[in-house]
């Protein structure tokens, strides 16, 4: 506290003695003071002791001071008063927001003057702030909000337009830097304040249908997505209750629009699409096919367009704008055209780039120019398809498992006619991830080979674009490779041996996107297909890319997800080892290869399993194996916070070298156990009473010394094959019945492993079912 | 503030409650931890076990002995509606993961019933079972349903199948559409109970409890049983641990029963261990969990909190117990219903954050079954998805912004301290430039510092070019000047001159009439002077005097008067 009042001192020195012209150099290191006197700010007066009298006043005198620099002459005492008022508002909270309505007619009052555009676009960004921080306390709300915002609405639209009078509509001014910053802030405040800005809807949405409609002086895509944002947030606005229907319809029209505007854009092009929705079918009007393809103002008032390139634009406009409307939040429950949005997405998808087979029909009235150029343009347009897609299936979540197929169906029509375009691939892998994580557990072995063809693109797309290393994979022959390489390879790469290297890495950092996208993609599909109907061949593939990538995410997925193992192969693959050389350090890693096991349990009395058998290995045990052995107590309390895993661990830790553990050994072909010697007889008595436990009998293998054994080449995954608990002498009432099969057991499980089952080397590996006897029991 | 909180619905009996606030009552929430009491009650329902299913937003609870569904609203806090169907519900259970909107019936006629909540869709399968269905989960992906059925059987179903409007390429021959795609057989009797593991991996698990007293853990994605337990008595209620260590089994005469997967000291996982999957294997009877009394009645649900450390019981007394995990025994009562607990389930805590379950939707209301919809499905296209097939859910704001990782100056400086330093730094550069153009008005600055170099030089070479034309003009217009002046000078000269000329022609005349005139006088003179001498001759003559003397006389006074006479007239001419 002294410390803030300290520096609070000094922000109001500099502010008082510092010369106005030279403040805004100040004006960083004082905006950072004032954010870390927060604490100070915020006490209410109330609670203010006497001693703090001087800090009240401290705080009045800056807020007195801020108040006139406002009011400043000088732009660069203006400036400053900004930044710092919201440096004040932030660290104050309610204490200075409830007096901060000086400061909102202030700064309202500097967006109607001639300040730089830094000042403005400040001004507004602290003002929404003020409104927004305002918003949890209805008190505030009314006295500072309600008076104050609808000023503000009309001064930054008047920022950005001009109002011609007695009309309800605005035109936009060109060219004005303040588009995006007064948009996001409408966008920011709408949802909060929609009966403040129902008297403006009109204004602003013609605003936003210049905006949006604009054709030839585009807006970036930043200004178009938050317009798009906020017109769709304009059924906020709506008086009560009519909010759901208003999104309705303007969804509604938004899907009219690009079927109107689709069927101008495609006419080069006789469409095989039948609506499902009868009264689509006979919208198609005749057209006037010798005139440039163009359109008048559409259903949602956007001004016309001419040409095709514009007609193009305005679609990948619009179907961004309907992914708009499934990403946004909305004012009450709607109801999302799922049917209709499927609809138009299959018309738009139905037209692809002829390739092969697929070939469409050119309509004869139109010139082969326009067709060609159109040909071209069809990308664009499907990558904004499969982005609604995804919007779509990324809003439905699990009840998009309806649809899933559909839009499945159409993500591959897409890709297997245009998978040369990058573009198109991100968004079909981004897509494909989605409907893998809802539908992959449930897909038929049919679905799944239906997406080879994109999962081998997509590896193709991981791999370092040597060229020559497809041919490769195929013929693994060395001799053969080195040939066609120097026939294939350019002469660039014997001058400079360094150039592939350099090819690669600034490939690979040439489209994130597309890499991200891919690398996403084989995650998904490894762990959500079902493994086994991934072919060998493909399987071998994604497994290959995956190492030559060193995707951690991707290894974890493949190792968790291993191939089945086929009968009479002994046991499965695994590229485990890759992924332990790869990132050893790593807690995922660590998890996976040297489990700590989930066990549950708990005070050894009640367990009734006192002494219990375990390897001989003490240091590995002492290195890696904490024993999950939670005092009674622990579990028992009804603590509000619950957290069991991490009570667990520090009980295991701190209690993992109890001497009262001794261990009974009963593995007939291992070392000589010590005797076994219970020191904790199961009594009644001590059930309730005694907090001990006892060290969990996981054994934990030295892993040190597997490695080695069982890390050789083939990254095979072994067996374990021992440690099966034995009998104790805990008066139950008959022996563990698998004990007595186990040699039988060994013999089968570790046919392949004999040289590796006389030590006590073992790997553990956590629910991998490598064996191959139990397959009769599939299917 | 943290907190946990149970639901449990009863069985309606003759049995009156002894508090006037569970009078009616057939669904409450419970608050469990921190304190118990009793948060909030449905009314009006008796439910039969397994016969409850909670989503997030609504209750649904099975009548029994009826055809219907009451509908609660968790929200609201009100019955919502109630669902008729055309056969009795036996059990049912929600799919459709953390949002829960489907619902899955299982019917007294073996087939189940899948009702989209959201979108009012409904899907009926095939009659496969042959008894009425009595347990019914949904495994964590909401990928797979398992019913049980007293027929002894367990079919697992694809939801995928079978809510799919195109259904996807089958590779499954000869089946009937909307039938189970694996049947799990290896129960003698009626299935009691089943749970499903938490795992969303492939290796998930599940348990089944039948009334041949057996417990059997299977992976249900293969069907291949991984244990049986041989219990000693018959299990009529399952619950598992969350981290799919140990389940625990419920008995007819109210105890509870904890069975540990990890008994053995295996490395493998101890269900994925083939030596141990052919044999059944006993649970000791010391992990029997005795009620604190013997008038309790069977277990009819089971529930565990979320540290998996408390297991709630629903007993047919009535009563909610609470048993703790740890020491294996019976800790304390949670409540007491009087009417027989048929279902319990534990929701989530409160206060802590779920990332997996938080909601991007909610439903606020239900969209009851239509079942026109069902029929005008049949006659559809194969695969299309009608165009009226709509889904209502209130979208809400995203809590992580993940999609747009594009950088965002305003959210960024919105959620700023006070400015981040990159447009503080914007600003003074701004300020800087602003303060160097002087105090000429901010249009003109921010103008000028739109616009680039380059614009500014072609600025200025045209205003140079200008500049030259404007001299040029201004040079010729001069030049024009003086031209025009000097020529209205010549005009004034000549001007002059005309005038000059024509008084001089004036003067010449005037001096040429005074001439003229002057002739005229001297000639009048001479006629006078001739006249006089010759009278003056004839007087001489007449007096006789000579008058050639006179004359002559006459003539030399006539020389000096006409001399004079003569300079003058010279001069005057």
């Amino acid at each position: 506290m002294a410390y803030m009042s300290m520096s609070l001192h000094a922000v109001n020195h500099r502010l008082t003695n510092v010369p106005v012209k030279h403040l805004p150099h100040f004006a960083s290191s004082i905006a950072a003071s004032i954010s870390n006197c927060g604490e100070l700010l915020s006490t209410p007066q109330s609670q203010k002791a006497k001693a703090d009298s001087d800090n009240a006043v401290q705080v009045h005198k800056l807020m007195t001071r801020l108040g006139s620099l406002l009011q400043d002459r000088t732009y660069e005492g203006r400036w400053t008063a900004v930044v710092l008022v919201k440096a004040l508002v932030e660290a104050g909270q309610w204490e200075i927001l409830r007096g901060c309505e000086p400061f909102v007619r202030g700064l309202i009052s500097i967006l109607a003057k001639s300040d730089p555009v830094s000042t403005k676009k400040m001004c507004i960004i602290t003002l929404t702030r003020i409104f927004h921080l305002t918003y949890q306390y209805p008190t505030l709300v009314r006295e500072i909000t309600t008076p104050a915002l609808p000023g503000f609405i009309t001064a930054a639209l008047n920022l950005i337009s001009v109002k011609p009078s007695s009309e309800p509509i605005r035109r936009l001014k060109p060219n004005t830097p303040f588009v995006e910053v007064v948009l996001q802030a409408f966008g920011e405040l709408i949802a909060r304040h929609p009966t403040i800005f129902r008297p403006f809807t009109s204004q602003i949405h013609s605003i936003l249908q210049t905006i949006i409609g604009s054709t030839s002086p585009t807006f970036s895509e930043l200004v178009l997505d938050i317009a798009q944002k906020l017109f769709i947030s304009l059924h906020n606005c709506a008086p009560k209750n009519t909010g759901g229907e208003e999104w309705k319809s303007a969804c509604r029209m938004t899907i009219t629009s690009v079927h109107a505007t689709s069927s101008y854009v495609l006419r080069a092009i006789m469409e095989q699409w039948e609506s499902v929705d009868p009264s689509l079918r006979q919208m198609s009007q005749p057209q006037n096919y010798s005139q440039e393809v163009g359109n008048g103002p559409d259903a949602l008032g956007l001004s016309g367009w001419q040409g095709l390139n514009a007609g193009v634009n305005r679609l990948v406009v619009l179907l961004r704008m309907l992914s708009g409307f499934v990403g946004t939040a909305t004012a009450s429950t709607v109801t999302i055209p799922v049917g209709a949005i499927l609809d138009l997405t299959a018309r738009l998808n139905m037209v692809t780039v002829p390739s092969g087979d697929n070939n469409i029909q050119a309509n004869p009235q139109i010139g082969r120019a326009e067709r060609e150029h159109l040909l071209t343009e069809l990308p664009r347009i499907h990558v904004a398809c499969m982005k609604l897609l995804l919007h779509l299936v990324n809003a439905l979540e699990t009840s998009a498992i309806s649809v899933a197929q559909t839009i499945l169906e159409q993500a591959l029509w897409i890709f297997r006619a245009e998978k040369f375009d990058r573009e198109v691939c991100t968004a079909v892998y981004d897509l494909v991830s989605a409907l893998l994580t809802q539908i992959g557990p449930s897909m038929t072995k049919q679905s799944v080979s239906s997406l080879t063809g994109i999962i081998r693109t997509c590896c193709h797309d991981l791999l370092p674009p040597t060229g020559n290393q497809a041919p490769a994979a195929e013929k693994p022959d060395p001799k053969s490779k080195n040939k066609s390489n120097q026939t294939t390879v350019n002469a660039d790469s014997f001058l400079n041996p360094g150039l592939k290297q350099v090819r690669q890495t600034s490939s690979s950092s040439s489209f994130p996107y597309l890499k991200r996208a891919a690398s996403d993609l084989l995650v998904a599909a490894l762990a959500h297909a079902p493994t086994e109907f991934i072919s060998p061949a493909l399987r071998a593939e994604i497994d290959r890319t995956i190492i030559l990538t060193s995707d951690k995410n991707a290894m974890l997925s493949s190792v968790l997800n291993p191939f089945p193992a086929m009968q009479g192969r002994g046991v499965g693959t695994s590229i485990m080892p890759f992924l332990a050389r790869s990132y050893p350090a790593e807690t995922e890693v660590e998890c996976l290869i040297r489990p700590r096991m989930p066990v549950l349990m708990n005070a050894p009395a009640t367990n009734g399993y006192a002494p219990m058998d375990e390897d001989e290995d003490e240091k590995a045990e002492a290195a890696v194996a904490p024993q999950p052995a939670p005092a009674a107590s622990g579990f028992l309390k009804n603590t509000p916070t619950p957290s069991l895993h991490h009570d667990m661990m520090d009980v295991e830790v701190t209690r993992q070298p109890t001497p009262q553990s001794k261990r009974s050994y009963t593995e007939e072909v291992e070392a000589p156990a010590p005797a076994p010697a219970p020191s904790t007889v199961p009594s009644p008595g001590s059930q309730s009473k005694k907090a001990r436990f006892e060290p969990e009998t996981v054994t934990q293998p030295p892993l040190d010394a597997a490695s080695p054994a069982t890390f050789t080449g083939t990254a095979a995954i072994s067996v374990p094959s021992s440690s099966i608990a034995g009998p104790t002498p805990v008066p139950t009432s008959k022996p563990i019945v698998s004990s007595a099969k186990q040699p039988s057991t060994l013999q089968s499980t570790s046919a392949t492993e004999t040289a590796e089952d006389d030590s006590d080397d073992e790997l553990p590996s956590l629910n991998i079912d490598p064996d191959t006897d139990d397959e009769e029991d599939d299917e | 503030m943290l907190s946990e909180c149970f639901i449990a619905s009863t069985l309606a009996s003759s049995k009156a409650p002894a508090s006037a606030s569970l009078r009616d009552v057939g669904v409450c929430v419970h608050e469990f931890q921190p304190t118990l009491n009793l948060r909030s009650t449905f009314k009006k329902s008796s439910t039969a076990a397994n016969c409850l299913a909670v989503s997030p937003s609504h209750v649904f609870a099975a009548q029994s002995e009826k055809a219907i569904v009451h509908v609660y609203s968790r929200e609201k806090g009100n019955q919502e509606a109630t669902v008729p169907f055309p056969e009795r519900i036996r059990s049912i259970a929600v799919a459709g993961g953390k949002n829960g909107d489907v619902l899955v019936l299982g019917t007294e006629g073996g087939r189940l019933i899948l009702w989209e909540t959201c979108t009012g869709r409904q899907v009926a399968t095939t009659a496969s079972h042959l008894r009425p269905v009595t347990a019914l989960v949904v495994d964590p992906n909401s990928n797979f349903i398992l019913s049980g059925s007293s027929d002894a059987s367990v079919h697992v179903w694809s939801l995928v199948d079978l809510l799919s409007f195109t259904k996807p390429p089958s590779g499954r021959d000869r089946q009937p559409p909307n039938s189970p795609i694996r049947t799990f057989s290896n129960h003698r009797a009626a299935i009691a109970s089943i749970a499903v593991g938490h795992s969303t991996g492939r290796y998930n698990i599940a348990v089944s409890a039948a009334q041949d007293n057996t417990a059997i853990a299977w992976d249900y994605h293969t069907g291949r049983v991984l244990r049986t337990f041989l219990l000693p008595s018959s299990a009529i209620s399952l619950a598992l641990d969350p981290a799919d260590r140990a389940f625990y089994v419920g008995y007819e005469d109210g105890s509870i029963q904890s069975i540990d997967f990890y008994k053995n000291q295996s490395i493998q996982h101890p269900l994925h261990d083939p030596s141990l999957q052919s044999t059944p294997s006993q649970p000791p009877a010391e992990d029997r969990w005795a009620p604190p009394s013997t008038d309790c009645g069977a277990a009819h649900a089971l529930t565990l909190s979320y540290d998996g450390m408390t297991l709630l019981s629903g007993h047919q007394n009535g009563k909610v117990l609470s048993w703790a995990v740890g020491r294996k025994k019976y800790a304390s009562t949670a409540a007491d219903y009087t009417h027989p607990v048929t279902n319990l389930f534990m929701l989530p805590p409160n206060g802590i954050p779920h990332p997996s379950l938080d909601l991007k939707r909610v439903a606020h209301t239900i969209i009851k079954p239509r079942y026109d919809h069902t029929l005008s499905e049949s006659s559809q296209a194969a695969g299309a998805v009608p165009a009226d097939y709509t889904f209502s859910a209130h979208l809400l704001p995203s809590i992580s912004k993940s999609d747009s990782a594009k950088p965002d100056e305003f959210a960024a400086a919105f959620s700023h301290a006070y400015f981040p330093e990159s447009m503080l730094e914007e600003g003074l550069a701004e300020l800087a430039a602003f303060s160097q153009s002087g105090s000429n008005g901010a249009p003109v600055s921010s103008i000028a510092q739109g616009i680039s170099d380059e614009e500014l030089a072609a600025k200025d070479s045209q205003i140079f070019q200008l500049e030259e034309q404007l001299a040029m003009l201004k040079k010729k217009s001069s030049i024009n000047e003086t031209a025009r002046q000097s020529t209205t000078e010549e005009v004034t000269q000549l001007r002059s001159d005309l005038a000059n000329l024509h008084d001089y022609v004036n003067e010449l005349h005037e001096k040429q009439a005074q001439a003229q005139r002057e002739k005229v006088l001297r000639q009048a003179r001479k006629e006078e002077r001739e006249t006089r001498r010759r009278e003056a001759w004839f007087a001489a003559e007449k007096k006789g005097k000579k008058g050639d003397a006179v004359l002559r006389k006459m003539d030399a006074e006539d020389t000096v008067m006409t001399s004079d006479t003569d300079d003058q007239s010279s001069d005057d001419q």
